[in-house]
């Protein structure tokens, strides 16, 4: 590294900062997991927890919407990796001219804007079912089905590039010797340039799963009434979040890591046999740490790992630190509950048209309302009082309910818009924790 | 139709008969049924009325121009500027992200060309692959971890007293934009990478040598260079962006709305799924029509794209 | 053996607007070590690919033996092309690669294997036969790429410059090589090349082509001795060429009258010309010689001299003609001039007179 070329302290400074930037997103989300806080975050920390991967295996809408993505996954690979292919054999054999213009209309569908893809596939396939008369149960209408040509439209040029970048490596003459030795044009097709792609096919079936799988923009108009992975995860995230959402980051990002970890073991394996040096090299000479670094041993490792880490987290208890916490917790409320009393009690005294009815949550601590009053509402440096917000309202409730009038409290402020109710937060399933 | 045989003459001559009809059918059914007509199918919806099922075919299902004109005057014949308003502010929001896009990607895609070797090279990629295995839909979460108020960023602010009251990061939209920068880096770093990896190291040495200063390097040497991937990355960041969904839902703040939740709106809410119709056909042109306008300017060409 | 001739006949091969080879007429007879020999993008690498099957001719046939090739594609002609960068698949072993014509002609694996193992010792690479394409050196690959185009036993092998990848040495290596395995096989061999001493040392009968014609098609000797066209003669080999316009001829002796005075010359391939006619005389730098009152007398300015191991050249200049005198080293210091003007002559018998034409390299 040199300064010339934008080496030095100044690049290795971005470059940490970069990452920062690109993982620390995801490292805060894992520990929020483990945190018994019923709002996914760090700070307070209360009791550390593995219960909301409980949470999360028994989210029924989460789980139907695995299997569907996991179905429509693989018949996006099954259809748009040849589908990939094709577009990219097309385009090698084409002249320039013709070349261009093919490739900017395969290429478009990844420029449109996903939702666009989801409205045109249905309302095209549904034109299509309606103009052969076909009734609502057909496939015409059916999310699987349209979910599928929905990704698929957009999913193949994914995998046709892949294709191209492997194909401009291909040099054409290995299909000219072919046929010149004897072979059939299918014969030079299947024995050369198939066996030639073949690690593209691999990569290009990796992508389009993951990228069928994570889709959302079109996928959530073309599902219509269904749901999968992704659609329900975004349902769950926009009306109330909780720490079993981090809880699945944890599982994927676990997934992700071992996978790439296994990736990396197995091509450096490849690339120590492919340059003939594996019996010198230090690692893979000796027989001990050869089969230490084989790809499946290092998958088995970590998998165990794993495994060992999911049995420990599910015998670990974490009800006595709740509850102890909720003890606190209740404390608290109480304490506050009675300075609110007596503070109300003081106003009515000065006011002479009482315009709030402050006992009705003073009261009601186990019921719904209590929301209002989460430990988060009244979080440390809260100078906002009910009463003193009371004549922006006109419910006598609104004061307490509405969202941001508590001060600090977050989580409200972001639900209610979306709920479109001033209720929204009261009836979180996280405010009812306590019960 | 001529032109058609020949092309399908040579691929059967090069790589035999059956290959070529599943090139030919391949390609021709994802033009045609995935591609073309879904978009004449959804061109030809915007310009209807949305009646009910059974009036569909009938005498009142004729083309109007209804669902565009609402697009500029709302019910009322008044300028619709609240959805207007949405539009630029939409646009603009996607050039600002791709922007700051580019100003992060290029210097980590050069020093990952040029600067980065061996085992650090290597760590570099891997690091910038695997947080995009996770679901977008987790990785927007991740921001509104970090963003809400009391989110790890308030939490950390507030208790070292540099603000007392937690700053509403989502309201003032940085959860969003941070997202949506966060969320399409991928597509910017690499196609700037593939340009700048073309790159001859001796080019800048040379120019080092003659004593050109770092920036002036960077300038007249990588800059050029690193051109066409900073277009396509930018184009495709900024179709993205624009077009995204998902983050803006879950990281938007109540008062602003993305183009895309509009015409989501219009679906799922509203079941005109004409007016829907009409607004994505406004979106895919708008946007269409300026990612051309920008390559004009810049002078590159929709080939380079997704190189 | 009973191998087969090729017949060109009137063969063009245009693209376009562009011929790349125009009308060429020739036949190459079976059991021949035949060279096409010219500069990069004269046609010769167009013509061995529809020879081979690989484009139709615009107009004309190709023949291989009595059959017309017409519509045949390159896997069913009797031929087999070494490609210039040899076209090894990469993703098989050397055996793979060498039976892979079997292969695709449904023999069984057994049966492959032996005759792979038969064709690696054929040229002296037994036990080779599971390593990877890349684990051999590149003198290796060319002899395997020939094993594999021979596994079938074609009629003919076409070799598209095989040997330029190759390093000096070996270069010079494979020429012998070459030439003997064409001798133990008795194969057709169709080569081409743009350097002429590949082409002279190792074939029967070259031909000189240039801009998509074939100017000349003769034995090594003939086209270096008495070339046919200014064309060859500048090209093959080197030559000092002097413009000028024809004075008198008698018999096979022509006077031209040049810038450098008459100088007289022999009429290549017994041509008659007109007095007035444009024509170039050739003089081999070899044929020059530092003399006086020689029969050709030319004064000229020395320039410079270069020594290059086996010869001394000497490049002079007579006006504005460029000159080159060749010795050979003998070993001997000698006395040579090195400044002012220096006399010289060549014998009227070694110049040739050639019609005015395009001269290589210019």
């Amino acid at each position: 590294m040199n300064r010339g070329t934008g080496g030095g302290f100044i690049a290795i400074g971005f470059s940490l900062l970069f990452f920062t930037f690109l993982f620390g997103p995801l490292i805060i989300m894992v520990i929020t997991a483990f945190n018994s806080s019923s709002f996914p975050r760090i700070t307070p920390w209360e009791c550390f927890t593995t219960d909301w991967f409980g949470v999360l295996f028994g989210n029924d809408r989460l789980m139907t919407g695995l299997l569907n993505s996991l179905v429509i996954a693989i018949g996006v690979v099954a259809i748009a990796v040849p589908i990939g292919l094709a577009g990219a054999l097309a385009l090698s054999e084409l002249g320039p001219k013709l070349r261009a213009t093919l490739y900017t209309v395969l290429i478009t569908p990844i420029l449109i804007p996903g939702v666009v893809l989801g409205i045109s596939t249905i309302v095209f396939w549904g034109a299509l079912g309606r103009s052969v008369g076909a009734d609502y149960g057909t496939f015409f209408y059916n999310g699987m089905f349209l979910t599928l040509a929905g990704q698929v439209t957009f999913i193949s040029a994914y995998a046709m590039l892949v294709f191209l970048a492997r194909l401009q490596r291909f040099d054409p003459l290995l299909t000219e010797a072919a046929l010149d030795l004897g072979a059939t044009p299918g014969q030079a097709f299947r024995k050369i340039l198939l066996p030639f792609l073949g690690p593209a096919i691999g990569s290009a079936a990796f992508l389009t799963f993951l990228a069928s799988f994570e889709n959302y923009n079109t996928t959530v108009f073309t599902i219509l009434s269904g749901n999968t992975f992704t659609t329900a995860l975004a349902s769950k995230v926009r009306h109330g979040t909780d720490p079993s959402l981090s809880a699945l980051a944890v599982i994927i990002i676990g997934i992700t890591l071992i996978g790439a970890i296994v990736h990396e073991a197995y091509a450096r394996r490849q690339a120590a046999i492919r340059s003939g040096t594996a019996q010198r090299s230090r690692i893979y000479g000796n027989p001990v740490l050869k089969t230490l670094v084989h790809p499946l041993t290092v998958f088995a490792i970590l998998a165990g790992a794993a495994g060992f880490a999911a049995w420990q987290g599910s015998q670990y208890d974490s009800n006595a630190c709740e509850a102890q916490i909720l003890e606190e917790k209740r404390a608290i409320q109480q304490q506050l509950l009675e300075e609110q009393r007596k503070r109300m009690q003081e106003q009515r005294q000065q006011q002479t048209a009482p315009t709030t009815a402050p006992e009705t949550p003073g009261q009601a601590s186990p019921s719904p309302f209590g929301g209002a009053f989460k430990p988060g509402t009244l979080s440390p440096g809260s100078d906002a009082e009910p009463s003193g917000d009371a004549p922006k309202s006109n419910s006598p409730f609104g004061g307490a309910f509405k969202p941001g009038a508590l001060g600090p409290s977050g989580e409200p402020a972001q639900e209610t818009p979306k709920n479109g109710s001033g209720f929204g937060s009261a009836f979180k399933p996280g405010s009812l924790k306590p019960e | 139709m001529g032109a058609l045989q020949s092309v399908y003459r040579t691929f059967a001559g090069k790589h035999g008969t059956g290959t070529a009809a599943f090139i030919g059918i391949a390609v021709l059914f994802w033009v045609i049924c995935l591609i073309v007509l879904p978009q004449i199918a959804m061109l030809d919806y915007s310009f209807r009325y949305n009646l009910p099922a059974s009036e569909i075919g009938g005498p009142n299902d004729v083309y109007t121009l209804d669902n565009y004109v609402y697009f500029f005057r709302g019910n009322d014949g008044t300028i619709n500027t609240l959805d207007m308003g949405i539009l630029v502010r939409t646009l603009a929001a996607a050039v600002f992200v791709t922007i700051i896009d580019v100003l992060l990607c290029y210097p980590i895609a050069f020093i990952l060309a040029h600067s980065a070797t061996g085992v650090a090279a290597r760590l570099m990629v891997i690091g910038l692959i695997v947080p995009f295995w996770v679901n977008e839909i987790l990785r927007a979460f991740a921001f509104r971890v970090l963003f809400g108020s009391t989110g790890l960023i308030n939490g950390v602010g507030m208790s070292l007293g540099l603000w007392d009251q937690p700053i509403d990061f989502i309201r003032a939209d940085v959860a969003l934009y941070s997202g949506l920068t966060y969320a399409y880096i991928l597509l910017m770093v690499f196609p700037i990478f593939n340009a700048v990896e073309a790159l001859d190291r001796n080019q800048i040495e040379a120019a080092r040598d003659m004593g050109a200063s770092w920036w002036r390097v960077h300038w007249r040497v990588v800059l050029p260079v690193a051109k066409p991937g900073i277009a396509s990355g930018s184009t495709m960041v900024f179709m993205l962006t624009a077009g995204a969904l998902a983050a803006p839902q879950i990281l938007g703040g109540p008062s602003s709305l993305w183009f895309t939740q509009l015409i989501y709106q219009w679906f799922n809410q509203s079941a005109n799924w004409q007016r829907g119709s009409a607004y994505a056909v406004l979106l895919l042109i708008v946007c269409i029509s300026f990612v051309m306008m920008l390559m004009r300017v810049f002078k590159v060409s929709i080939g380079e794209i997704g190189r | 053996m009973a191998t087969k001739d090729i017949v060109l006949d009137h063969v063009s091969i245009r693209f376009g607007n562009y011929t790349a080879v125009d009308n060429a007429h020739l036949v190459i007879k079976g059991g021949e070590f035949f060279s096409f020999l010219g500069p990069s993008g004269c046609g010769k690498t167009t013509l061995l690919r529809c020879i081979s099957g690989f484009n139709d001719p615009t107009e004309g046939r190709v023949l291989i033996g009595t059959q017309d090739m017409k519509g045949i594609g390159p896997n069913k002609r009797p031929t087999a092309l070494i490609f210039q960068n040899l076209a090894l698949f990469p993703l098989m072993s050397v055996a793979e690669n060498i039976a892979f014509p079997l292969e695709v002609r449904g023999v069984g694996r057994k049966d492959r294997r032996k005759r792979a193992d038969e064709l690696l010792d054929m040229i002296a690479l037994p036990g080779v036969g599971d390593k990877k394409v890349h684990e051999l050196s590149g003198g290796q690959r060319q002899r395997v790429a020939i094993a594999r185009a021979l596994a079938v036993e074609p009629d003919i092998l076409l070799l598209d410059e095989p040997l330029s990848a190759l390093d000096l040495k070996l270069r010079h290596h494979m020429r012998t090589e070459l030439r003997a395995i064409q001798q133990r096989v008795g194969l057709t061999f169709i080569y081409i090349t743009h350097d002429q001493g590949e082409a002279l040392t190792m074939s029967d009968r070259v031909a000189v082509m240039n801009k998509g014609v074939i100017e000349q098609v003769d034995h090594p000797e003939t086209i270096y001795n008495r070339p046919k066209t200014s064309f060859v003669a500048s090209f093959v080999g080197e030559s000092n060429a002097i413009s000028g316009k024809v004075a008198t001829q008698s018999g096979k002796l022509v006077e031209v009258e040049t810038p450098l005075g008459r100088l007289k010359g022999i009429a290549a391939g017994g041509r008659t010309y007109k007095t007035g006619d444009e024509c170039y005389m050739f003089i081999r730098p070899e044929q020059l010689v530092l003399a006086e009152n020689h029969e050709n007398a030319i004064t000229a300015q020395w320039i410079k001299e270069e020594f290059e191991g086996n010869a001394r050249h000497m490049f002079l200049e007579a006006g504005d003609v460029q000159l080159r005198l060749s010795k050979v080293n003998s070993g001997q210091s000698q006395e040579t001039p090195s400044g002012g003007t220096v006399p010289l002559g060549f014998a009227a018998e070694q110049a040739m007179v050639l019609p005015h034409g395009e001269l290589a390299g210019a």
